[in-house]
């Protein structure tokens, strides 16, 4: 990276602006297509037909919609919440990427918030949920774990957008002094008319500081809240205290995967070799390795728990997840995300692109099949044998899922033209500062008077 | 009518040993504009007041009022008991308490930010654009001639690449 | 009374758990395995009085079928020597229902006559309650649902017919003891007499194993069929406090 000089930050972000070469319309018209019919069509269908078309059924009345909910608001928790701790610690390998890992949250957080919408019976009145004042005299029942996540979801994403917007300022205003046409117009709002004085950059660091002060426990207490919509029924298998940590661990772990896919993506077809490197990688294959760790030892635990409590319940409900009908699931979940990430000890692998690549997808698809299992596996085999079902999801809800996947790629590819990717000014930090020329060598250094 | 001289410097050390030998000789304390944020300027520059941290604090104080009374205001007023539990009941009442306080803090944070970095900015004021590239830049009002000289003097002793000057605009 | 005394009689009151002082009717139902036969009467008259969709063949094959009152059938050990066992299975009314807290827009609640109601019109269909409701008594409207030619005919006016999209449940014929306690109010009467109002499933029982009743009146048929040593709840360990007792079967073995 010594190579690079300051100028060649702004000239190589505002190329990845600006030259959009017949690839990315390719990409952004396929997803577009893709995020159409696979995911607004068969949920149109669904409005139009009822939560029927999915394949939920008596016993188990969850799906895999709220599977995808709690899925993305995991890929959600890497980014802005990874992005405040090394900020907070001042690491210097996170100014390069954690743009795109925060764009990352706040996508994934916007899909979630989706999910919800396809999820709940009558999405069309789904803003009872928000407190307002309303002529119907009734508001939300704030007992509800259901309504902690509606508080702390929107405040997530209030927060997580505001973070990326405030981090942004300096870098809109950089990219405005080098666009035309209507880039121009656009970036002069953006950048609220920045000029990078002393006063302002003191300004910013504090308001980022406390922001990422804010954000690191706001980030925990949503994937505890999500984890507590299960936890705090009487469920067996789901009604356990360690949830929270677990579903905060297992966020966090698929969001680092979700953020290795995003930077070898980026990397390749956005030209930012130069930015994003192998320290990258092997930081993140690190992180990963010790949170599958952790992860592994919750859920040796989670069974631990259920086998030791020794009620009839939790011990059918420990046998059917692990032997019964959605055995392989459970398997293949084991494999992706507790054997499979063992190879991260290798510094080699943490370090080569492909293998990084195919690991961390291999990761969320397990993460994804936990979430499945959370859902399906405990909701149908509870109390009462005569009301035990099974669940096996529809056609819709297939096409659903794999819409959501093209929707989050079509806002990403919208971002990456609109927000400069990586962020210029701190990439420029951890650069040396530009040389001085040589007249400038013989002036004495300016020293406090008092 | 002031008028603005602006030095451009290559470092930021030496943008910064200029803005300390300007305010030093009696000028009005000058302004740095700079790609990056510079380490040091309140040594040279003076001691600048955070006032974000009381927004925050506020914020954050109101908002867990408020949490809080959001959720127990509206249930004592619209009484809906649910599942034998009281109508205040204070473990979940604490959870929106400190999800309102995460969001009213955020909230006032950036109300603070906007307010003190004076953004978005209404009026035009100087600014230099290289400094959002690789330039640091100093810039100091003059408001006579007498200050001008002086002001450009020091600008180019201390190693500017360039000196200029910008009439403001009012 | 100053602010001070109100604030502390206010927060006595709202911080009291179950709120109610008291209920005005503590409605209560027991059955009487003993007497269950599995006829499924109860099943079919619950059905015509509360509008409960036919979901036809297909969503019953997906397990989609809709009883407020269902009878669970559980056998034991193996033919020759195998035992079949029913269980009706309804609302539990609980007293401290799981399904309640968790409903994020209050669209389920306790009311005074200490009835677990379900408001369809404010539902939003998180589904969360029948997640949470460990006898799983809760039925979701996966579509909409008509009646065809002649039993659109025979819906009862009294009781609403609900949208897809939202969650339904026993009431214990809520329109009954409605319109009971109107009647009752209309006659000077302060309070329903026993056996006054009866659920469908209650009145439709061949052999009277169901019965129906107010358990704050000591005197109610019910109240002595709470005293019975046969008595108890089911999942009694959740803590969930039912509205509903089940007499235990007595058997030849014991």
């Amino acid at each position: 990276m010594d190579k690079l000089q300051y100028a060649d930050v702004n000239r190589d972000v505002v190329r990845s602006l600006v030259e959009t070469g017949p690839r990315y319309y390719a990409a952004l018209f396929i997803a577009i297509g893709v995020t159409l019919a696979c995911f607004f069509f068969p949920w149109f269908y669904q409005l139009y037909y009822g939560i029927g078309a999915a394949g939920m059924n008596h016993p188990a009345v969850w799906g895999t919609y709220l599977a995808s909910f709690i899925f993305w608001i995991g890929l959600s928790h890497s980014g802005t919440l990874l992005s405040c701790v090394l900020h907070l610690t001042n690491s210097e390998w996170r100014k390069a990427m954690y743009r795109s890992a925060e764009a990352m949250t706040l996508f994934s957080l916007m899909v979630a918030a989706t999910m919800v919408l396809v999820h709940v019976g009558r999405p069309w009145f789904v803003h009872w949920t928000m407190p307002y004042p309303n002529q119907m005299e009734l508001w939300p029942n704030f007992r509800s774990p259901l309504l902690f996540d509606v508080m702390a979801v929107a405040t997530y994403l209030t927060g997580s957008s505001i973070f990326i917007y405030m981090g942004a300022i300096p870098d809109f205003a950089a990219v405005r002094d080098r666009t035309s046409g209507w880039r121009r117009h656009m970036y002069v709002l953006l950048s609220l008319g920045w000029r990078g004085t002393d006063k302002q950059w003191h300004r910013l660091g504090w308001a980022y500081t406390f922001l990422a002060v804010l954000i690191i426990p706001l980030a925990v207490s949503v994937h505890s809240i999500v984890s507590w919509d299960f936890a705090m029924s009487i469920v067996p298998a789901l009604h356990q205290t360690i949830f929270a940590p677990y579903f905060v661990v297992g966020a966090i772990y698929s969001g680092t995967a979700g953020i290795v896919t995003v930077m070898f993506v980026l990397r390749k077809y956005m030209n930012f070799e130069q930015y994003i490197t192998r320290v990258h990688f092997d930081n993140l294959g690190k992180l990963m390795l010790v949170l599958s760790l952790i992860w592994t030892y919750i859920n040796i635990l989670e069974v631990f728990t259920g086998w030791y409590s020794g009620t009839s319940t939790e011990l059918e409900a420990m046998k059917y997840k692990m032997f019964g009908y959605y055995a392989p699931l459970y398997w293949e979940m084991i494999l992706f995300c507790a054997v499979a990430p063992l190879l991260l000890i290798s510094k080699r692998f943490r370090t080569s692109f492909v293998p990084m690549l195919i690991l961390s997808v291999a990761v969320n698809i397990g993460m994804y099949t936990e979430r499945f299992l959370i859902v399906t596996t405990s909701l149908s085999r509870q109390y009462l044998p005569d009301a035990w079902g099974l669940y096996v999801p529809s056609l819709v809800e297939v096409s659903i899922l794999i819409g959501s996947l093209a929707l989050f790629t079509t806002l990403f590819l919208i971002f990456v033209k609109i927000f400069p990717s990586v962020s210029i000014y701190e990439v420029k930090e951890t650069m040396a500062t530009p040389k001085r020329r040589p007249s400038e060598e013989g002036v004495p250094q300016w020293q406090p008077t008092s | 009518m002031a008028t603005h001289i602006i030095g451009l410097f290559h470092g930021p050390d030496s943008a910064l040993a200029a803005a300390g030998k300007l305010r030093g000789a009696g000028l009005p304390t000058p302004e740095l504009q700079s790609p990056v944020p510079i380490e040091g300027v309140e040594e040279v520059l003076g001691v600048k007041k955070a006032v974000i941290k009381r927004f925050t604090f506020f914020g954050g104080l109101i908002g867990a009022a408020s949490g809080f009374l959001l959720a127990a205001g509206t249930a004592v007023l619209w009484a809906h008991p649910t599942g034998g539990r009281p109508i205040i009941t204070i473990p979940p009442f604490l959870i929106i308490t400190y999800e309102l306080t995460i969001l009213f803090g955020i909230l006032a944070t950036v109300l603070g930010f906007l307010i003190s970095a004076r953004l978005p900015a209404i009026r035009e004021r100087i600014y230099v654009p290289e400094a959002a590239v690789d330039k640091f830049a100093v810039i100091v009002a003059c408001d006579d001639d007498e200050h001008r000289g002086r002001a450009e003097a020091i600008l180019r002793e201390a190693g500017a690449e360039e000196v200029r000057a910008s009439m403001e605009q009012s | 009374m100053n602010f001070f005394d109100r604030f502390t009689k206010g927060w006595q009151k709202y911080r009291k758990p179950g709120y109610y002082e008291e209920f005005d009717y503590a409605w209560t139902m027991t059955i009487d395995l003993d007497r269950c036969t599995g006829c499924s009467a109860c099943v079919t008259a619950c059905q015509a009085e509360n509008n409960i969709p036919i979901v036809g063949e297909k969503a019953f094959a997906k397990g989609r079928q809709m009883q407020w009152i269902r009878i669970e059938r559980y056998w034991e050990g193996e033919y020759p020597n195998a035992k079949l066992s029913f269980i009706p299975m309804l609302c539990q009314q609980c007293d401290a229902a799981p399904c309640e807290t968790v409903c994020p827009v209050s669209a389920t609640y306790h009311n005074q006559d200490g009835l677990n109601t379900q408001i369809y019109n404010r539902c939003i269909g998180t589904r969360a309650c029948a997640v949470y409701c460990p006898y799983e008594v809760r039925y979701f409207n996966y579509n909409d649902h008509h009646w065809d030619a002649p039993l659109d005919q025979q819906l009862n006016p009294d009781v609403t017919v609900r949208e897809k999209g939202v969650m339904e449940k026993c009431t214990f014929c809520i329109q009954r003891i409605r319109t009971a306690k109107d009647e009752a109010k209309d006659d000077g009467r302060r309070r329903v007499r026993d056996g006054e109002v009866q659920p469908a499933c209650v009145q439709t029982c061949p052999t009277e194993a169901l019965v129906f009743g107010d358990r704050k009146d000591p005197q109610s048929k019910v109240s002595k069929k709470l005293n019975d040593p046969r008595a108890y709840r089911v999942l009694e360990e959740l803590n969930t406090l039912p509205s509903v007792v089940y007499l235990k079967k007595v058997d030849a073995d014991g």
